[in-house]
């Protein structure tokens, strides 16, 4: 499992898009802190999403804030990836594992 | 209705710019607050619809045209706001604001650090407050007294030093806690030294470095510009209630040490609050009992870090040594030495 290299962000605070902010953290963990506007319904499906995403990446020790304005899940997707590639500063991007 | 909105970025020495985010706050009666560095704009057209600005660590000036909320465009000068503080390399923000404010802050993902008289609230994005108690928690002492002293030392002093000891003598522990900003003359590097050589022979005590949690520029912003008799009573208040509500209980602390105040008239105020907001009986936390000691005084003058610096201007020496413990002359004289 990996380590992000620095902490890194994605994303917006607009309707329909989700902000992300993400941390390296000492524990081997994905720590998840979602606050979403349609919490209710899809809360838990979220949460699900954005580990699984991360677990694609086989990253651990990060900490995953998401404040959620109701965006679609491959937005959620999108922007995460995003944060990811930001905090390891990669320069290639494989394409086929995204 | 066709409309075009666009935003943009800039910073405080757009002086143009700048007065016109002065003139669009006044419009809607709010203040314009001093010292933003960045500032954020919506225009449609030509028209200023939305503002919002960043110093340091701090989101201020955030407003909206009142014919134009609802919309969400604050939630777009918020995202401009945090990418500014994101490329500053600041990532953890602050907020002030009025209470009615909180749940629209709460969706950019803001938490109450602690609301006010319900006049003024403070807010941050991170968890660093619950960081900073459970740390806090683990040097927990028992007793029946458990006494506090905030300081800046700027630089330590006999004063200081007697302050801590009367509190050390009244108190089963003494919890003393170092101002952290680097705003003074004396670094927090050199305060915190000094502070722990000059009561390194008391036992019952802890030296703690302070946080953005107590007399901070995000906490109490005007703190550090006293001396233009600046200060906002309001932040005063909110620093003494997040003391109260969020240190003390962390640490179990009972009681609050100060030294009397006969010069300055910003601290002597400040010390007035201490004892409204920790002593009011009823609050969310235990109350605090506020202990004024007075000040050790010297040929008829009390002890202050102000004079210090004054005579170390003129490199008196001779006068310093009556008014600084050797530790503290030590460390003026090699500071003297350098330069």
């Amino acid at each position: 499992m990996n380590k992000i290299k620095k902490s890194a962000y994605a994303g917006t605070l607009e309707s329909s898009d989700a902000f992300v902010q993400i941390e390296p953290i000492e524990e081997d963990e994905i720590r998840v802190e979602l606050t979403s506007s349609v919490e209710e319904m899809y809360g838990d499906d979220i949460r699900e999403l954005i580990k699984s995403v991360i677990k694609e990446l086989s990253i651990s020790y990060i900490s995953v804030k998401v404040q959620d304005k109701g965006a679609l899940d491959y937005v959620i997707k999108a922007r995460l990836q995003a944060a990811i590639l930001r905090a390891n500063e990669d320069e290639k991007i494989n394409w086929d594992k995204l | 209705m066709e409309s075009s909105i666009s935003f943009s970025e800039f910073d405080f020495t757009n002086k143009r710019r700048v007065k016109r985010v002065e003139s669009f706050l006044n419009s809607i009666g709010l203040d314009f607050p001093s010292s933003i560095e960045y500032f954020v704009i919506a225009k449609d057209g030509d028209k200023l619809i939305a503002c919002g600005g960043l110093d340091g660590r701090v989101l201020k000036g955030i407003a909206v045209a009142p014919q134009r909320r609802g919309e969400g465009l604050i939630l777009s000068v918020m995202t401009h706001l945090i990418n500014i503080a994101y490329s500053k390399g600041v990532k953890d923000l602050f907020i002030f604001s009025t209470p009615n404010n909180i749940e629209l802050f709460e969706n950019c993902g803001f938490k109450l650090i602690e609301n006010c008289d319900n006049k003024i609230i403070l807010m941050e994005n991170s968890d660093k407050l619950k960081l900073y108690k459970e740390r806090l928690a683990l040097h927990r002492k028992d007793g029946n007294t458990i006494g506090s002293i905030v300081m800046n030392a700027n630089p330590f002093t006999l004063g200081h030093q007697y302050l801590a000891q009367e509190a050390a003598k009244r108190s089963d522990w003494l919890h003393l806690f170092v101002v952290k900003e680097d705003l003074s003359e004396f670094r927090f590097k050199d305060r915190i030294k000094l502070i722990r050589q000059g009561v390194s022979h008391i036992e019952n005590i802890t030296v703690h470095e302070g946080s953005d949690y107590i007399i901070s520029s995000a906490t109490f912003p005007t703190y550090f510009i006293k001396d233009k008799g600046e200060v906002n009573e309001l932040h005063a208040k909110l620093d003494l209630s997040v003391f109260r509500n969020h240190l003390a209980p962390a640490l179990g602390i009972s009681h609050r040490f100060v030294g009397t105040e006969p010069y300055c008239v910003v601290t002597n105020n400040y010390n007035k609050n201490m004892k409204k907001i920790l002593e009011n009986p009823d609050g969310k936390s235990n109350p605090i009992e506020v202990v004024e000691i007075k000040r050790v005084e010297q040929d008829g003058k009390a002890i202050s870090a102000s004079r210090v610096r004054e005579l170390l201007k003129r490199g008196d020496f001779k006068e310093l040594e009556k008014i600084v413990p050797h530790t503290t002359l030590e460390f003026l004289k090699n500071m003297q030495g350098k330069q």
